[in-house]
Formats: C-alpha cells, structure tokens, sequence
C-alpha cells in the first residue's frame, strides 16, 4: 500500500521524517509494518528548475530548432537548444540543467547540437514523466518562480512509502490508520481529519435503505447531497490521488475514493436520480441475474453474492464495485452516498469469485472499521459541500441492527513477561495498551488487568496479542535468546527420512547425483511416455493409472502430478545431453502419487546414459544396464536387503527395450525393475548414447528398514578356488545356472563369480561359453580331494540339467 | 681327497662368484650341494678311506659344505639385491598420469542442506516428522486457524486438486499431524516439498521447506530466538546474528520474521542482503492457543513455539545461489559441486 508522508504529516507530526524518510521505514519495519521502497519523488527531479526565456533565436544551421537563452536564477542564463514549436520569449518553461536525470534514464549533458552548444533541455510534460502525452514544451503560469526548484514550486516533493501491510492490520490500509500507529509508537497525538459542513434546512435524505441481510453486512449508512456541480477535481485532489496511483475521474468519485484512501473506508456513491423507487436493499443476488460492473465487464450472478438493489435491480456489488446503471456522471444533480461495513468473508467471497480486485474489495476483505463508517460519511458530505457545493440533506440512515462490540482481554503482566521472556512493569505495559487503543476496565495493584479493545483492531481477541502488542512496540531487540530445557527424552526418527538419507549416501558412493524435480508435470507427456501402466506394474511398481489433477495448474506442462519420476528425469537427461555431457547417472528419490486416496509411494529412479571414459586406459564398452543393475545390488546389499534377486518378465512398458528388461525381486516379490530405453526413443531423441533406468517401488523397503545387523561366525578355513566353463546354448539364461549352482552347493559356496564370457567363431551361432569361478570355504576342518571333487560335480550337474554343457 | 677338495672350493668360488642370476646359484647349488652334487659325491668317496682317516676327512669336507653354502647365500643376497633393484627399475610409472576416475556422485543441494539443519537441531533433540503432500484443507488451513474466507488465505497461492484438498501450502500441516498423533512433549522437525502458483527468478512454484515444533509446560519469545540464534550460528558461522521483526502468522502469536546478518558480506552491505545487512531467512512465533484448540490439547498447560525456514533460501544463501530454476534443472554441472 502507498502512503504520501505529506498527506499523513496531516493527521501527526512527522516533519522530523519527512527529510529521513529511511528512519520512519525502518521504525515501521521494526513494528511489524514492512516499508519496501521509499520513492522520493524530488530525487526524480533533482537538477529541474523553472527558468524563463529571454531570448528566442533560430537555430543557424537547423530550420526546425530554436536557440533559446534560458534565466535560471539570479544572472545565470543557459544557451539552450529547442526543437519544439509552442514557446515564445518570456514564456516560463521547465528546464532540465546539466546533471538531471529524467524519466527512462536520460541524463542531461552538456552538448553540441548541429554545432551550437545546449546546456539543458525545456521539457514536456511527457518528458517529466506528468502525463502520458503532450503537444510541446510544458509553459508555465506567469508567476511561477524563476529558479526554484520545479519540485518544490509544483507539489512534487513528496515521499512516497510501499508498505506490505500484513493481514491482521487492516487498521493501517489508510493514512489516518497509519497515522493512528505513528503516533502510538511515537507517542504522539492524533489530529482528526475535518468533518464540517451545513445541513440543510428542508430537504431530507430520500432514498429509503432497507437491509435485508444484516449478517453480510452489519452496518449501512447513507446520506443525500442535492444539487452538486460534477465535474473535475482541483488540482490538490488530483495530485493527491495521483501521487499513490488512483486515476482522477471528477470530483465526487474523487472524494470517496479520497476518503478511503485517508479513513480506509470505502465508500460508493449512487446517482440518485438513477436510483427506482428510492430505495437501496442490501440483499443476496439472484441466480441468473446479469450486472454490468462500472468498467462494463457484465457478470452472471450465482445468487450467492451480496448486492445492493435498487427497486428493482443490482445497482452494485456489495464492497467490490459499483455498477454502470447508478454511477456518478457529468449529468448527476443528487447523490446517495454510501458508507456500509460488509463482513471479509461476503466481499472476499464475491470479489474472488469473479476476479475483481478493487481498492475498496481490498479493504473490506480484510476487514474495516464498523465505527470509521460515520465520520467517514461526514467527512464526505464535507468535502462535497466545499468542492461541488450541494445540500446535504438534514438526516442521513444508519442500520445497524446490532452494534459490535470488541472483546474485553483479562491479561497478567506476569504471562506477557514469561512469554517474552523478559520483566515488564504493570505501569510500563499500561501505558502501552492505552497507546494501542485499548480502554483499562480493571486493574488490581498485582498487575492483573482487564482491557476493551479498540474497535479497530480486529485481530486483538485473546492474552497472546496483548503480549505481541507490547512486545512489538517495546521492541522485539529486547528479546533475550535463551534455550527450551528438555523436559522428556528426544522421540525417534521418522523412517522415510532416515532410508531417504541413507539411500542418498550409498548412492553417492555409486557415482549416482541426486536430481529433484517437481512434483506436478504434464498428463499429456506424462501418459505418452508411460504408456499402459499395467505393463510397468507387472514388475510391480504399483503406478497409478489415473491422473491426480490440478484445478488450477500454473500452465498446462505442470497440470497433474507425478505418477512416474520417469518424464521428469528423461528431460534432465536432454536438458544435460544437449549440453554436451554424454555421460551421467542420475536419480530421483521421491513420493509418486495415485489417485486412489491420493496415497503418495516413495520410489527410487534411477537413469544412466553413455559410459565414462577413462582416457588413456583401453575401456571394454558394456551396456550400461549393467552399471545400473550393479548400482542398484550395492545399493540393496549395502542397505541390508541383500536376498534380493532378478527374474525375467514376459513383457516390457513400451519405453523400455524388450529385450533388455529384468525384474528385481525381494522377499518374494517383485518390486522394480531394471532396464535399456527403446531405442525408438534415443533414436528419436537423437541421442547417440545407450540409456538404461531403474525404478525400484521403496514401499517394502521403507516398511522393514532399518535392517539390523547380525554377526555370522566367520571360518578359520582358507579359501579354495575353483574354475569351471560352460556352453550355454541361444537363449538360455546365465541367471538360471547361478541359481542352481547356488542352491546346490551351500553352505560351502562363498561366492560364484563369472570371470570370462565368450561368443564367436569358435562356437555355434547363439551359443555362449561362460567361465565361472567359484570360491569355496569349509565350515570347519580342510576339504579333502575327495570333498572338492563332490562339490565340483554337484556343480556341474546343476548346470547341466539347465540344459549348459561342460566345455 | 685334499686335492678334491681345494679343487672344488676353487672351482666353487669361481663359479659363484660369477654367477648371473638366482636362477643359475639355485642350479649351482644342485650342481654342488644336491643329492647328486659334488660334495655329496665326495662324501661318498670318504667309504673308501681307512677308517682312522674318516673323521678328519669328514670334518674338512663338511668345512667346505658349509663354506660353499655361505658363498652361495652372500652372493644370493648380493643378486637379489641386483634383481630387485632392476626389477624397481623397470617398473618405474608415470604417475603424472591421471588414475582410472572413481565416479563421483552427488547430493542434491536440497537434502543436503535439509540433513545439514537436521543433524544441527537433532543434537538439541529435535526428530522428523513427514506428512502428505496432497493434504485436507482443515489440515493447511482450518486446524491452523486460517479459516475460509479469512484474508490470511490471500498470503499462500494455493493449488486445489479439490475443493476440499490441496497441494500443501507449507510445512505446517505436519505440526497438526503431529499434535493430533502424539502427547506433549513435542520437539519435531517438519522438513518437505511445499507449493504456491507462483513462478519466477526468486519463487518457484514446488519448493522445500522446513519447520520445527516445540511444545512444553513453558515456552517464551527467548527461547525461540535463542534456538534459532544456534541454528544460525552452526549453519552460517559463529559470527552471525539474529534479528528478529514483529510479522504476522495466523498459527503463531506473537510472530517474528527472523532476519540473520547477511553470511555474504557478514553484514557489510552486498547485492545478497540488498546493502542492508541482512537477510530474511523465515518466520517465526509463539504457537497460537487457537491452534492448540484445534488439535485438542489444553492451551492452559502446554505452550509452544514454531519456526520454519525456505530451503531453497538457505541453500542459496549459504552456497551463493543467484537463480532458484537451477536447482530443478538438474544440470550434471550443477548437481557434481554438491558431495
């Protein structure tokens, strides 16, 4: 919100601000009232003077510019060169001097215009930044002072603070609200604005108010004016009003919208004439009504919103705005002028479901004083009367079914120092509730007090904003910093964050970086590249199906939210491969969504692409879907899930390619799956790298984690080594073979590992050797020849009855 | 049989002596030494000498045995000194040359400073606590005493997924799972993703924060200011500051924003802190007892306080962050300078 200190210098004293103006920000700031910007309008005139011009002379070399010698105080003149058409000798102009600055960063410089030295510029009103157009060099009245400062002699000197007003204070979205803090934390007085004008003798208010709906709207005043002269604001009204940005349209709307911006009442006046059967309801709209607002915009109205109606018709839409058949306009003899109090609640309600922020709906739906509506209708009438004249009439209505009034707060002084944190003495805190506004009802020699609280104020209903009040206004640098004494032992961690955090340490030490996106992406994305879930939930991923939508996504790339970190991940992977880095391994850890009850899983991805190079050393070029699946068994191993093992699946989600595709299995079941991008997808993406993913469902992990650690005995017995190589014929899986060997020869298999793989001329086409070594160690005592020969055997008839032949 | 001996200790100490390799000793060895060797021979021969003859013969030639067997372990020593020494020679390395790289992963910026506030609070006894992204308005809003239509709404640009859910707003929903679930005591951290519909170079529409709940039988305005001054210590550096500003929070009262001098320029004035000195860092407060309504827990006995903080912020105040897009674009470039 935007506040002129010379208009607030009207209601307290702030003239010592006025030059230092940083000061009165930073003491605002400090009381919880955010100032952020100052705009010092005479810096955006510094080096701007009145000047006069005493002599006018053509330009020697140029037909369309003038010479002009220009006075700017006392025997200074400046020759300065001109190019507009509407200035004469002894005209006083604007002149921008050597050193100003105007609008749009033009600096004014000494310079040589077609060879003739120009030492400034005469400007336009559009060159100050005054109007948006304008036709020549800006004349002045005769009067106007030579060489004083432009700023000064128009006005323009003012400061203007940007305060982010924070939802509960409401009291401060006016002048005088602000004022009324000013002086609270200055502990200076308040002066009222005036309210002073003549009722008339005979004539009445004669429009008839009947409120109808005293929930949504508590109060309503209203107060004719005869005989007014509509037309254009004086010149103080305007600036005033265009100082903090509120376009002047005449006089009479000048004024409420004047009233507002200094009481923070919002008020509307109604063309009586306009008005049937003279009489204003205040009442709930009707389903399928139309209202055209004053802008023009027509709404259709649901029946839910409060209006104004005259006999028969909306004539504004109560707090938001006014509407096009009533306002005031060139033709307005009488007027009605409202002053209501309508609830937050029914104007937030109205103004957000049609997408109308107005300064008044502003105001109100944070909520305003339900006292301020009656000096705000007087300091109305007073501003009428004294600038478009009129009658006001003798009366004016005031419904007001049933005044509010403000809680009484019962406090202890000693409860506010043990909530700061620090001695308060009962003097010292009374003083300050009477400077907030509150009223002492009782108070005992303990410090026990019982306050009303002001009526502006509607934040303050309970012990705690007694204590923010003082504590605010004494200042919170007075708050000492102690720490909270530990009363019970700490609580355990939260699972997911401890797995989530373990995961990310052990895949850290894989070479995996850590990628976080949004949570929300594209359906229509999101669904391409998925394709038919119930393929990637054959591996038992459990995605989702169905959409969670947003009903009002940010833009339609961020509309639903994620039911795979896939689409996400495989940008990242384009975003860093156009970049040129043609090798990375990435994952995302994060919850993935269904629509179901909106339950959120946590997964693991994963996603890999091109092979590191390790320069000067020869580097045998694998899949990299083999990375990723080592990745994910140290991973497992290393998070204590280490019975985990791979099983093939028949069929593959349409993005991966399938026939490299593996299911993980744990405890039984299948949880993720491993696989090499399609490569109709690299193709089309034109990437020139392999691609390969992992998704592991972390909801069966996350359900057994931590896995306790327990100690095995270890053998004594050294190690024995064995070697055996195999044919394996097309097709036949190598996975199978290990099983077998695996379950044959415990407990005495220590680890089985495959040291050779070979395929080509040698052998037949399809077929495959594979050499495997085998470490054994027996559990107590030394193998015998015998025993190793057994243990050999059993091997090689595992493997042979899954159809491999000894080489 | 004095002839043979001297014979053979010369020829020994020629042959030995001029040895090449330890190859060549072993074989001498056996040509002297073995079972069917020199000397082994001569003994033998010791049969056929008188008997009286026999001992003193037998002692010269165990004398040149054991000499024969010195000469061939000295001059083994010396060859494979020699040996090891041309073996060290013609291993020599370049290790100018760069080692096979060990690939290095990452953290995420976002977990990591999330686990660095983590572990700084755990250690006064603070635990997480997590909770749903897609939350119950009465969980976002309502329980923390943020009702419809209240104009407090207008300071968070919801997400709706329903009229009655939304993307949370903030951390904060966490706290009223928490007081619903579990007894005072409370000393939780609340750390997660959070949305707005806001979008540019300092906002980003799913961003992260992170919250702390306190609740006791006494609770004050110092010892806020006095946890978050040590956090702040311990995550910028002992000689940061905390300041704290009168704001507004409809879950706390009174509320604090909390400011701490600015880690960049340690509160000279640079373009981080805007020349101010200072930075903004989150918001703070007193647990409203309206909220304690809410979650059934008896505002007269227990009181609380709560302090939440942007991520996001954090991370790119304490790593010199210009841009908050970049911690979502996943650039290797970018996510590599965070292990």
């Amino acid at each position: 919100m935007k506040i002129s200190l010379n208009w607030l210098n009207e209601y307290v004293d702030i003239s010592e601000f006025i030059k230092a103006p940083e000061e009165l920000a930073e003491k605002l700031t400090q009381a919880g009232l955010e100032v952020e910007s100052i705009e010092n309008q005479s810096e955006q005139f510094k080096n701007i003077v009145i000047g006069e011009i005493i002599e006018k002379a053509q330009h020697p070399d140029a037909d369309k510019l003038t010479l002009c010698q220009v006075k700017v105080e006392g025997n200074k003149v400046l020759p300065i060169v001109c190019g507009a058409k509407n200035h004469k000798q002894g005209d006083k102009v604007v002149v921008a001097t050597v050193g100003a600055c105007l609008p749009g960063d033009f600096k004014i410089k000494k310079s040589k215009i077609r060879g003739v030295e120009s030492q400034g510029m005469l400007c336009s009103e559009k060159e100050l930044g005054l109007s948006e157009e304008s036709a020549g060099i800006m004349i002045l009245e005769a009067k106007a002072p030579v060489g004083e400062a432009f700023a000064k002699a128009y006005g323009l000197d003012d400061v203007i603070l940007d305060l982010s007003v924070t939802p509960n204070r409401a009291d401060c979205l006016s002048h005088f609200g602000l004022a009324r803090e000013i002086a609270c934390l200055t502990k200076k007085t308040i002066k009222m604005p005036k309210a002073m004008f003549v009722e008339s003798s005979k004539k009445k208010t004669d429009i008839n108010v009947v409120l109808k709906n005293s929930e949504d709207c508590p109060r309503y005043m209203g107060r004719s004016v005869f005989n007014v002269k509509v037309g254009p604001s004086p010149a103080w009204l305007k600036q005033r009003l265009e100082s903090l940005d509120v376009n002047s349209i005449n006089n009479i709307v000048d004024i409420t919208n004047f009233v507002m911006l200094e009481l923070g009442q919002p008020m509307h006046a109604f063309d009586s004439a306009l008005v049937e059967n003279q009489k204003i309801e205040i009442s709930s709209s009707k389903k399928g009504e139309k209202f055209q607002t004053l802008d023009g915009t027509e709404l259709e109205l649901t029946g839910e919103e409060l209006m104004i109606r005259d006999g028969s018709k909306p004539v504004a839409m109560a707090g938001v705005i006014g509407g096009k058949n009533s306002g005031v306009t060139e033709s307005t003899k009488n007027i009605f002028l409202e002053s209501a109090h309508f609830t937050p609640q029914t104007v937030r309600k109205s103004s957000r479901r049609f997408g109308i922020e107005t300064d008044s709906g502003y105001r109100f739906s944070r909520g305003t004083d339900v006292e301020m509506t009656e000096l705000a209708l007087s300091r109305a009438c007073h501003l009428i009367q004294e600038i478009a004249g009129g009658d006001v009439a003798s009366d004016f209505q005031d419904e007001y079914p049933s005044p509010e009034k403000k809680p009484v707060i019962d406090v202890h002084v000693n409860f506010v120092a043990q909530k700061l944190g620090y001695n308060v003495s009962p003097k010292d805190f009374e003083d300050c509730m009477k400077r907030v506004g509150c009223e002492v009802i009782e108070k005992d020699e303990d410090g026990h007090f019982k306050f009303q609280t002001p009526q502006y104020r509607w934040d303050m209903d309970q012990d705690v904003d007694l204590v923010e009040e003082y504590g605010r206004i004494h200042g919170y640098e007075y708050i000492k910093e102690t720490l909270p004494i530990l009363t019970d032992r700490p609580s355990a961690q939260d699972t997911r964050y401890l797995l989530e955090r373990d995961v990310e340490r052990r895949l850290m030490e894989c070479g995996y970086m850590q990628a976080v996106n949004y949570n929300f992406t594209s359906s229509v994305e999101q669904k391409a590249l998925l394709g038919d879930v119930s393929a990637w939930n054959e591996y038992g991923l459990n995605l989702s199906d169905d959409d969670v939508k947003l009903l009002n996504p940010l833009n339609e790339d961020l509309d639903v939210m994620r039911r795979s970190h896939l689409p996400e991940l495989l940008k990242n992977l384009i975003t860093n491969y156009r970049s040129g880095i043609s090798y990375g391994r990435i994952y995302e850890l994060g919850s993935i969504f269904h629509k179901q009850d909106y339950k959120e899983d946590l997964h693991l991805s994963m996603l890999s692409w091109g092979q590191a190079e390790n320069l000067w050393q020869k580097n045998k070029k694998r899949p990299v879907v083999y990375d990723v699946k080592s990745a994910v068994e140290k991973l497992l191993t290393a998070l204590g899930f280490n019975s985990f093992e791979w099983q093939l699946v028949n069929s593959a989600p349409s993005l991966l390619h399938p026939g490299q595709c593996v299911g993980l299995k744990l405890q039984g079941k299948l949880v993720g799956i491993v696989g090499t991008m399609h490569p109709k997808w690299i193709q089309e993406n034109k990437i020139r790298e392999d691609i390969a993913f992992a998704q592991i469902n972390m909801e069966m992990i996350k359900k057994s984690y931590p896995k306790p650690v327990s100690y095995k005995k270890i053998s004594k017995q050294p190690y024995v080594e064995r070697d055996l190589a195999f044919i394996l014929q097309a097709d036949q899986k190598l996975g199978d073979i290990l099983k077998e060997i695996k379950k044959v020869l415990k407990p005495d298999l220590k680890s089985i590992e495959v040291f050779d793989l070979y395929q080509g001329d040698k052998l037949a086409q399809g077929e495959s050797s594979i050499a495997l070594k085998m470490r054994f160690q027996a559990v107590d005592g030394t193998y015998t020849d015998q025993q190793l020969q057994e243990l050999m055997q059993k091997a090689i008839k595992s493997a042979e009855k899954t159809g491999a032949k000894l080489r | 049989m004095k002839q043979k001996i001297d014979e053979l200790l010369s020829q020994a100490n020629e042959k030995i002596k001029t040895v090449a390799d330890t190859k060549a000793l072993y074989d001498l060895k056996v040509f002297f030494l073995g079972k069917q060797g020199q000397v082994t021979a001569l003994m033998k021969e010791l049969g056929k000498l008188p008997k009286d003859e026999r001992p003193e013969w037998g002692q010269k030639i165990n004398a040149l045995k054991k000499q024969i067997l010195e000469l061939i372990d000295s001059q083994h020593k010396e060859l494979e000194l020699k040996e090891l020494n041309q073996q060290i020679e013609s291993e020599k390395l370049d290790l100018t040359l760069p080692g096979p790289q060990i690939e290095q992963g990452s953290q995420h910026p976002l977990s990591k400073v999330t686990e660095e506030i983590v572990e700084i609070l755990s250690r006064i006894g603070f635990s997480v606590r997590s909770g749903p992204m897609i939350e119950k308005d009465w969980y976002n809003f309502e329980a923390l005493n943020i009702p419809k239509d209240h104009p407090a709404r207008d300071m968070q640009d919801t997400f709706y997924i329903t009229e009655d859910h939304v993307l949370r707003t903030h951390t904060s929903p966490i706290q009223i799972h928490t007081m619903e679930n579990e007894k005072p005591p409370i000393r939780i951290l609340a750390p997660g993703s959070v949305f707005r519909c806001d979008s540019d170079i300092s906002h980003s529409p799913n961003f992260y924060q992170i919250e702390a709940l306190v609740v006791d039988q006494k609770v004050s305005m110092a010892d806020l200011k006095g946890t978050i001054s040590y956090f702040v210590k311990e995550f910028f550096g002992e000689e940061i500051k905390t300041r704290f500003r009168p704001s507004f929070f409809p879950f706390t009262e009174p509320s604090a924003e909390v400011d701490c001098s600015c880690p960049i320029c340690k509160g000279k004035g640079c373009r981080t802190c805007k020349d101010t000195g200072w930075v903004e860092i989150g918001g703070s407060g007193l647990v409203n007892p309206k909220v304690f309504d809410y979650v059934k827990i008896d505002s007269k006995q227990w009181q609380g306080y709560a302090f939440g903080f942007g991520i996001e912020r954090m991370a790119m105040i304490k790593y010199g962050i210009d841009d908050i897009r970049l911690f979502n674009e996943n650039h290797i470039d970018f996510l590599k300078q965070f292990q």
